[in-house]
């Protein structure tokens, strides 16, 4: 992944951030983060799980309990949201259906008194940049769903805030839309150079786009880092399950470098664990090569075989455990085969 | 702000129940005028003594009830029928509904009384309720239409692909979902009923009061403390029943919780 | 099953008792016994009765008026909070009618007449006392009591479907709560005031009775004016042309709220 931007200083930091609702519902829990300016940033996490109200402390449509936002270094948490240099794409789009597209990227303009001729300007290189140029005298209602997306964004976006919320805005387009949208919104925040905080459950969307993502559960920061660090190296048993396909075991760490399950003692790369400590390993279904039974670290039995197109998904049976591994080579159910592990590729967590 | 927003609201609630409580305060007033001349019950043992007061309340209860059955069946339909219309043929059908709605009553009243008149129907109580029945399928249609927008037309059709005939999945399938506009629309009617007094006046006959027309001959030499007894009686007994009926619906979705938690 | 038909028994009703009626009015407005005539729309124009219209276009107005200013902040407060059910809304609005409107009016006169509920409580708070009824303001108080209703539930039915992300992407945008209002709220709540502004409106102009009872009969309203015609003097033609009148008005309010689609865009009664 390359580093194109500057990501430097935190422009939003979020200290000890916590959210009990009215019925007594406690859906954040102190949560400590912060985000770098320029960065894009995906809060992700399966429904409910508090990530679409952290996103609306930051707007400013709710307070937190307690805790602070911090803005640029000042704690404008109980600053209202007309007041915030932030601005945000909602979910369902919330476009002024009364007015044309042109009226609703030029609102925010007119609020901040920009003379006519720059909001006309300015409302024409938006819809060049959202790729709905002429569509100014548009009614709302006229607009199909993806276009209605690409307004949201640019009625935002000409604001020029320091920070972009996001709220799932991708998703209630159909597949092939998203894919392109997620593209298109890449390029848009490389572009301008805005900080983008975007919120989904979506973890496929959140490794296309991010480059920080905050993975997010019952209320609490689960973990923080790169696409590549979340997937390759998940501190713990969620993330491992909800970052992509994983096999995850109990197991025992014998000493460094020495981890043991399933009565077989293997190899791997971590330390720091301490001796005979109970701990959960991941491992990635495309990291384990299948070879003829008797090479094998572990035997097992095929259940199931699945085409994937790129490659086979087979469920294999070894010690009471079904491991789902993903391979080019495709073996026969019933087929007895052996499985091999690298050192690499076993991710040792600590247990939850 | 939040103090200034209640009060506002008891503001308005105090005017619009004021004379409600006058006149119930009045039904217990030991005077035939105005003024609290001590606790009676007497207006009320007068109903009993009073004939032409019965005459008048039964034929109010009367033409409310039929009237008000009757347009909430047609209007029920009705309202069906038009959501699946289109075009200029609902556009038309609409308007028309409009039409009793937007216009004042006097030109209904009048207009109807010319029509009774023109078919040598003798007024009395069958053109009472023709009349009612008029006025009251405009409001049954509209409290019934947004459930019919609301609903998802794929579950009839979804009855219907399960071997349901047309009557039966209507019954079994658009019906519950409708039915809170339908009883809406019924009350409503029922209750405009009641109320109304304008268009009866124009489309009774000689000797068949209700009890607005009552109220209304009375006006110039001051109303019988009776009537304000009899509308007491109908306005507690609306009271009882609503209060009675939402604690059964509360008790019901209690239940309801009850269950769904223990899921 | 064609479900269209299902409307056919409705249609056939409103044809008879909605549809002939109009057409039996504007046949009267034209015809005295058989023979044409003008002389009912000549009639309008007398001096004596454009008096009359006047005077009720205007206490119609300022009843409507007061509706509205009235109504709207009520129905702001009632769409806001989540917790007031939508049916009792609708209930507590619609069950003072179980008493009948006519005597609700007359209580009032109880209330305000000069030794009156309302006077009392004035002067035993140490304020002068008034002369309420038997003015035209009476029966503009009489208007706003009996219609109010008709003002609240439009305009609160439209401002409960307003999608709140709507107006939270308004603040999101830096406009502060009166800009809100005004650029995004009120436009949006426009169906629901001019339905409310058409149903209280035409039977305000209309209403009779209420000059009767409240305002000492001394002002002659158009309902009044109607109501003469066919019960008094019997001059059928002056009386149809008054509805013929009224009528076209209503037509015109039809076409404008179609055009604005004012009931379809939630400025519904329900």
């Amino acid at each position: 992944m390359k580093e194109t931007k500057q990501q430097t200083e935190p422009i939003i930091n979020l200290v000890n951030i916590s959210k009990t609702f009215d019925d007594g519902a406690q859906i954040l829990k102190d949560i400590n983060m912060y985000i770098r300016r320029n960065e894009f940033l995906t809060l992700l996490g399966p429904s409910g799980c508090g990530k679409t109200t952290l996103l609306r402390i930051i707007g400013g449509f709710e307070e937190a309990s307690s805790g602070e936002v911090l803005f640029e270094g000042s704690n404008i948490a109980k600053l209202p949201p007309y007041k915030r240099r932030i601005n945000t794409v909602f979910q369902k789009y919330a476009l002024f259906p009364h007015m044309t597209v042109g009226e609703n990227i030029a609102f925010g303009l007119q609020i901040k008194k920009v003379d006519q001729k720059t909001i006309d300007e300015k409302v024409a290189q938006m819809l060049e940049l959202v790729n709905l140029k002429g569509f100014q005298d548009r009614r709302i209602e006229s607009l199909s769903g993806g276009q209605q997306q690409r307004i949201a964004i640019a009625r935002a976006v000409v604001n020029e805030p320091e920070v972009l919320l996001l709220d799932e805005p991708l998703g209630a387009l159909d597949l092939k839309l998203r894919k392109g949208m997620q593209m298109e919104l890449k390029k848009i925040q490389q572009k301008l150079g805005i900080t983008f905080i975007y919120v989904t459950h979506d973890q496929e969307e959140a490794l296309t786009m991010s480059d920080t993502i905050a993975v997010m559960n019952e209320g609490r920061v689960q973990q923080i880092g790169t696409p590549v660090d979340i997937y390759n190296e998940p501190k713990n048993a969620f993330v491992a399950d909800f970052i992509g396909e994983s096999n995850i075991l109990q197991a025992t760490m014998i000493k460094d470098y020495l981890v043991s399950f399933h009565g077989v003692d293997f190899v791997c790369v971590d330390t720091g664990f301490g001796e005979n400590v109970a701990v959960d390993v991941v491992i990635r279904p495309e990291d384990i090569r299948i070879v003829k039974e008797e090479e094998g670290m572990l035997k097992g039995t095929v259940e199931s075989v699945t085409f994937k197109g790129v490659h086979y998904e087979m469920m294999v049976k070894s010690n009471n455990y079904t491991w789902a591994v993903h391979s080019t080579a495709m073996a026969p159910v019933g087929a007895k085969v052996g499985m091999v592990l690298t050192p690499e590729d076993i991710h040792i967590m600590k247990r939850g | 702000m939040k103090f200034i927003k209640k009060s506002y609201v008891a503001f308005i609630l105090l005017i619009m129940y004021a004379p409600v409580a006058i006149l119930m305060v009045y039904s217990f007033n030991d005077s035939k005028l105005p003024i609290w001349k001590g606790f009676t019950l007497r207006w009320y043992e007068e109903i009993f003594k009073d004939y032409s007061i019965q005459q008048a309340f039964s034929n109010t209860i009367l033409v409310a009830v039929v009237s008000s059955i009757i347009a909430t069946i047609i209007g029920t339909f009705a309202a069906i029928g038009i959501e699946r219309m289109t075009g200029w043929k609902k556009s038309l059908v609409m308007n028309v509904t409009y039409i009793p709605l937007l216009s004042s009553e006097i030109v209904t009243g009048v207009s109807l009384m010319l029509l009774f008149g023109a078919l040598g129907m003798t007024p009395g109580i069958s053109t009472l309720i023709l009349s009612h029945i008029t006025f009251s399928i405009p409001y049954v249609i509209l409290s019934i239409m947004p459930k019919l927008k609301q609903l998802n037309y794929n579950i009839y059709e979804a009855a219907l692909d399960l071997g349901a005939k047309p009557s039966y999945a209507f019954r079994k399938v658009i019906l519950p979902e409708i039915l809170p506009g339908v009883l809406a629309g019924l009350f409503i009617a029922f209750t405009l009923s009641i109320d109304d007094f304008i268009i009866s006046f124009f489309n009774t006959g000689p000797g068949v009061d209700t009890l607005s027309i009552k109220v209304f001959s009375m006006t110039r030499k001051g109303v019988a403390p009776t009537i304000n007894a009899i509308s007491t009686i109908m306005f507690g007994t609306i009271i009882i029943i609503l209060i009675t009926t939402n604690i059964m619906a509360s008790k019901k979705q209690k239940k309801i919780n009850k269950s769904n938690k223990s899921l | 099953m064609d479900k269209k038909r299902l409307a056919l028994p409705y249609v056939i009703w409103a044809s008879i008792f909605v549809v002939v009626p109009v057409l039996i009015i504007v046949y009267y407005s034209f015809f005295d016994k058989g023979i044409f005539t003008l002389q009912g729309y000549k009639q309008v124009l007398n001096p004596r009765y454009l008096g009359n219209i006047m005077d009720s276009i205007g206490i119609a107005f300022i009843s409507t008026v007061i509706c509205l200013v009235l109504a709207y902040p009520l129905a702001m407060i009632l769409s806001s909070k989540e917790m007031s059910a939508k049916g009792i809304i609708l209930l507590l609005v619609i069950l003072p009618m179980w008493m009948n409107s006519l005597l609700r009016t007359y209580a009032w006169g109880y209330l305000l007449q000069d030794t009156g509920v309302v006077n009392s409580l004035l002067s035993s708070m140490g304020l002068p006392t008034m002369q309420f009824l038997y003015k035209k303001s009476a029966i503009v108080f009489g208007n706003v009591y009996n219609f109010f209703p008709f003002m609240v539930l439009p305009i609160y039915n439209v401002l409960c479907k307003i999608d709140k992300n709507v107006i939270e992407a308004s603040y999101d945008l830096g406009a502060d709560k009166f800009t809100t209002f005004k650029r995004i709220i009120l436009p949006l709540s426009m169906p629901g005031v001019i339905t409310g502004i058409v149903m209280v409106f035409m039977p305000a102009l209309t209403t009779f009775l209420v000059s009767r009872l409240l305002g000492g009969g001394k002002t002659t309203l158009l309902g009044d004016l109607i109501e003469q015609q066919f019960n008094k003097t019997g001059d059928w033609a002056f009386g149809s042309a008054l509805s013929v009148i009224l009528m076209i008005i209503i037509l015109i309010t039809l076409v404008f709220m179609s055009k604005k689609d004012s009931f379809d865009k939630g400025g519904g009664l329900f």
